[in-house]
């Protein structure tokens, strides 16, 4: 099924959105890129600003298309740019099996739902102009002058940044005090109204990343036992206390920095040359998607390194605005890929971004590695470098899910000698057979399984 | 050193709960904490926080509970490739009957689900017998009992209480089948026992191989059970065999709203004509006394065999007595009349109500009459699926009329995506695994994606092999 550019240009909303695609029909920044035997329907993976690529599709028939990405653009660049490389033919579009992905979108749309429509009052489509998009920008010489004055300009909007952080964080502790005065058990009591007090003055001091932080704590003490709740208020308040001495003492300490005022952007981590980069054949464990308080919607995906380089675990995060709606999935739990990860910067390095990505036949095979590290120091190991971390990822020897009078999950390791408490409740298949390697999340009070494996095989856990 | 924080832990911990000071609790760390207090409060938080989130977690009960392991089915899980297919299939129908559907289906294919997709409850009736033991599996999981032993043997009285209740029900269908005087002989022993929900599910075993010799141990339970369903499933299987409750004036009143006359020159035949339903009120108490009575007993009154009866119906005339008969010989019929009456009702407008005889049909009879509708009665690909379940495997049903309302309704300009998705998913379950083949190259030169996922059923069906028992 053939596609005219002609056709791109009048899908497109307007110049820039050419432009964009211009610059992403290009085959570097794709991979996956596919069409079905029949010839209608083509996708691919985008990379885009995020740790996740952006899952974008197409149905050739009606220019019907959907992107992961949250631009509120439609159709976005990526689509522009993935029609755009098949109507010119920049890439090979392998003829493949429909992913699911793609065919659960073609079971929700909408007939007719991409037909490019001639509104009353639109422009003429010469004003959209594909060959201009493709032309280059001559590049403009700054002047020396100006640079200067931008840099001491950024200088400066840095330090302004810092200096209200550092107020943010004296009102921060100031308000922690306040809450031991007043005792923890009417701190339990009003958790979410006074963590929501203290949260928009964090966002206020530029402190958003705590601030999301403080905001979603109501929901984590709150998931615990009544009785455990006080223990769990000290070691939520005691973690914000080492983060704010931690940012005091380095202040430009970029992973510090990332916990508390912003993260890199991902062209920053890309150009950093400290980045580590891995490449090694990746399980997709898990996706989290959570609407949090402050109206984001954070995507988290979780990998396991099936190789033996590199750190064992990376986890993929995005935020979108809730407002934009829900986002198709970008992975698939189990699916396996041979991809290059580039870390943050950190001491223990998790946080990633998905570099690039290829077809990984040896990867579908690959065992699930032997946990190099005794349970209980898995546990612990990570809170020495970082005192302050939430969620650890850890990956279990054998073991067992057993269940307490109440009903209550607990996963026992086979040799008896650790026993830990499950987030939520496990059923079926997770309690009924021996869990030969388990991928979880350890949050210093509960367990949650992302996934493991058994003689059934792969087994996903909560959610 | 970690003894003496843990000991002070205690009494920090109930002081920042009241609200005091806390730092004169924790003289383990006073060096640390410093003189200033509020200070002292704030590196009293910080280090606690660590030590309790690191060295004070949830102590395990002594006692926990393992579960057994799941027991393995005595059919396969599908293959892995074809898992997702299977999980999805199951999350776009919510509704239990069609996950019944599709896991009778697997079951008549020779598969079963993958557990991590798809498990019963304990009383998952409809669930196919072979998943019985993962039915007793749920059971164990959900209560404290200790797991009995699994006897391998055959049930007998005495080793009823060794066998988990769905694997026991499976045994006794096998025994009735294989000896219908033993298992009945065990129902005898053992039926009282067992709660009302549990006996209805095995007194319906009987069903199988009725014969003469269980009228005592129905009367019994006809005229003895606590349970009024129990009582009323015994009374049916009771008027199968001919011993219909229903004599005296109320057969009499019955009878008077039907007459019996020979219409034809020169074959003469009978044929049944439907009186006194002008009102309203009528036609309630003429429901009302069908509901109450047995076909054998009504025939009786009609001077004729329930096989005449039938024979002489007039379908399609009084569309509320044809649905009430279809009922009352569902209810109340041999097995050979309720095939004899479904063979009638599919040749007119009455077949509308075979879904009520067919669960007493053998799946083979099931599936002659699907076809037969399919082909005579223009019926669509569901309903032809409530006829045939998930067992039957048609071939050609595209050719049918139905087939030819699909491909038109998926070619119209205005067809929308979501449009015959359950015709489709119809008919890849009725479909032979070769017809879903060709259905599919069809479907396909008609304009639907190969990725679309209403046709998952029919790639599902094509991509399975089919190593069931055919009937």
């Amino acid at each position: 099924m053939a596609i005219d550019l002609k056709a791109i240009e009048q899908l497109a909303t307007d110049q820039s959105s050419l432009k964009a695609a211009a610059g992403l029909a290009k085959p570097t920044k794709w991979s996956g890129v596919g069409v079905s035997h029949d010839g209608a329907l083509v996708w691919g993976e985008c990379a885009g600003s995020g740790a996740n690529p952006y899952r974008v599709m197409a149905d050739l028939r009606d220019l019907g298309n959907k992107c992961t990405c949250p631009s509120r653009k439609f159709p976005c660049k990526h689509v522009l740019g993935l029609l755009w490389m098949k109507a010119e033919a920049v890439t090979a579009f392998a003829p493949a099996d429909t992913p699911a992905w793609v065919s659960d979108w073609l079971g929700r749309r909408r007939a007719g739902a991409g037909t490019p429509k001639a509104p009353p009052n639109v422009a003429p489509a010469a004003d959209k102009d594909l060959r201009a998009a493709q032309r280059a920008e001559p590049e403009q010489v700054e002047d020396p002058k100006d640079a200067a004055r931008r840099e001491a300009a950024a200088a400066k909007r840095s330090e302004d940044t810092e200096r209200a952080i550092l107020d943010a964080l004296d009102a921060l502790e100031q308000w922690i005090g306040d809450q031991l005065r007043m005792g923890l058990s009417a701190f339990v009591d009003d958790v979410t109204a006074r963590c929501r007090r203290i949260a928009a003055r964090l966002v206020d001091g530029k402190a958003a990343v705590l601030a999301g932080r403080i905001d979603e704590l109501p929901g984590r003490l709150l998931a615990l036992p009544p009785g455990d709740r006080p223990r769990g208020a000290v070691v939520e308040l005691g973690k914000l206390v080492l983060l704010a001495r931690a940012f005091r003492a380095t202040p430009r300490d970029a992973e510090i920095r990332r916990a508390v005022a912003a993260s890199e952007t991902r062209e920053s981590v890309l150009s950093n040359p400290e980045t580590l980069r891995v490449n090694a054949r990746w399980e997709v464990l898990a996706e989290q998607v959570q609407t949090r308080r402050d109206g984001l919607v954070s995507q988290t995906t979780w990998l396991l390194n099936l190789d033996n380089d590199g750190p064992r675990f990376a986890m993929l995060l995005d935020f979108f605005p809730a407002s934009v709606g829900r986002r198709g999935s970008v992975f698939t739990p189990g699916e396996r890929f041979q991809g290059e990860l580039a870390f943050y910067p950190s001491r223990q390095p998790l946080r990633a971004l998905l570099v690039a990505r290829e077809s990984a036949e040896d990867a579908i095979k690959a065992e699930w590695p032997t946990p190099e590290t005794a349970v209980a120091d898995c546990l612990t190991g990570p809170l020495l470098a970082e005192p302050w971390t939430l969620e650890i990822p850890v990956l279990l020897p054998t073991g067992r899910i057993a269940l307490d009078d109440a009903g209550h999950p607990w996963w026992r390791s086979a040799d008896g000698a650790n026993t830990l408490p499950v987030a939520g409740s496990a059923e079926g298949l997770l309690c009924g057979t021996d869990l030969k390697r388990t991928a979880a999340i350890w949050s210093g009070n509960r367990l949650t399984i992302l996934a493991t494996q058994t003689s059934w095989g792969r087994i996903g856990g909560h959610g | 050193m970690a003894e003496a924080i843990y000991d002070a832990m205690g009494s920090v911990l109930t002081r920042w709960t009241m609200g005091s000071a806390a730092a004169p609790a924790a003289a383990v760390w006073s060096a640390e904490l410093g003189a200033e207090p509020a200070e002292a409060e704030l590196r009293l938080l910080a280090l606690s926080g660590q030590f309790l989130g690191v060295a004070v977690t949830a102590e395990p009960p002594l006692e926990l509970r393992v579960l057994p392991d799941i027991p393995a089915l005595a059919l396969p899980t599908v293959p892995e490739a074809l898992r997702p297919l299977v999980r999805r299939i199951l999350a776009a129908f919510m509704e239990t009957q069609r996950k019944t559907e599709l896991l009778d289906f697997l079951a008549a294919r020779g598969w079963t689900c993958h557990p991590a997709e798809w498990m019963p409850a304990a009383n998952d009736e409809d669930a196919p017998d072979v998943y019985a033991p993962w039915r007793d599996w749920a059971g164990i999981a959900a209560s404290n009992s200790v797991v009995r032993r699994q006897a391998g043997d055959q049930l007998t009285a005495d080793n009823w209480e060794d066998f988990w209740p769905a694997a026991r029900k499976v045994a006794l269908s096998e025994l009735r089948r294989s000896d219908p005087e033993a298992a009945r002989t065990v129902l005898e022993a053992k039926l009282a026992s067992e709660n009302a929900d549990v006996r209805l599910p095995l007194l319906s075993l009987l069903a199988t191989g009725l014969s003469e010799a269980d009228i005592p141990f129905l009367e019994g339970i006809a005229a003895n059970d606590r349970a009024p369903k129990v009582k009323a499933f015994a009374a049916s299987l009771l008027a199968r065999l001919g011993k219909g409750p229903a004599v005296g004036e109320d057969i009499a009143e019955l009878s008077a709203f039907f007459s019996v006359k020979m219409k034809g020159l020169i074959r003469r035949s009978r044929v049944i004509q439907f009186e006194n339903v002008k009102t309203p009120a009528q036609a309630h108490r003429r429901a009302a006394l069908l509901e109450s009575a047995d076909i054998a007993s009504l025939a009786r009154a009609l001077s004729l065999t329930p096989q005449e009866l039938v024979e002489a119906w007039s379908w399609d005339v009084d569309r509320q007595a044809d649905a009430a008969l279809t009922s009352l010989v569902a209810r109340t019929g041999t097995d050979s009349l309720v095939a004899q009456t479904a063979e009638a009702a599919s040749q007119c407008n009455a077949s509308f109500f075979l879904d009520t005889l067919t669960p007493r049909l053998a799946p083979g009879q099931k599936s002659e009459l699907a076809e037969r509708v399919l082909r005579t009665r223009n019926f669509s690909f569901d309903m032809a699926k409530t006829i045939a379940g998930g067992t039957a495997r048609l071939e050609n049903p595209l050719t049918a009329p139905a087939g030819a309302t699909l491909l038109a309704a998926l070619r119209r300009d205005n067809a929308k995506p979501s449009d015959e998705l359950t015709e489709l998913f119809a008919l890849g379950l009725i479909a032979s695994r070769t017809a879903a083949r060709q259905a599919l190259e069809r479907l396909n030169g008609a304009g639907l994606l190969q990725g679309d996922p209403r046709l998952d059923m029919l790639r599902l069906n094509t991509a399975l092999d089919d190593n069931g028992v055919k009937p």
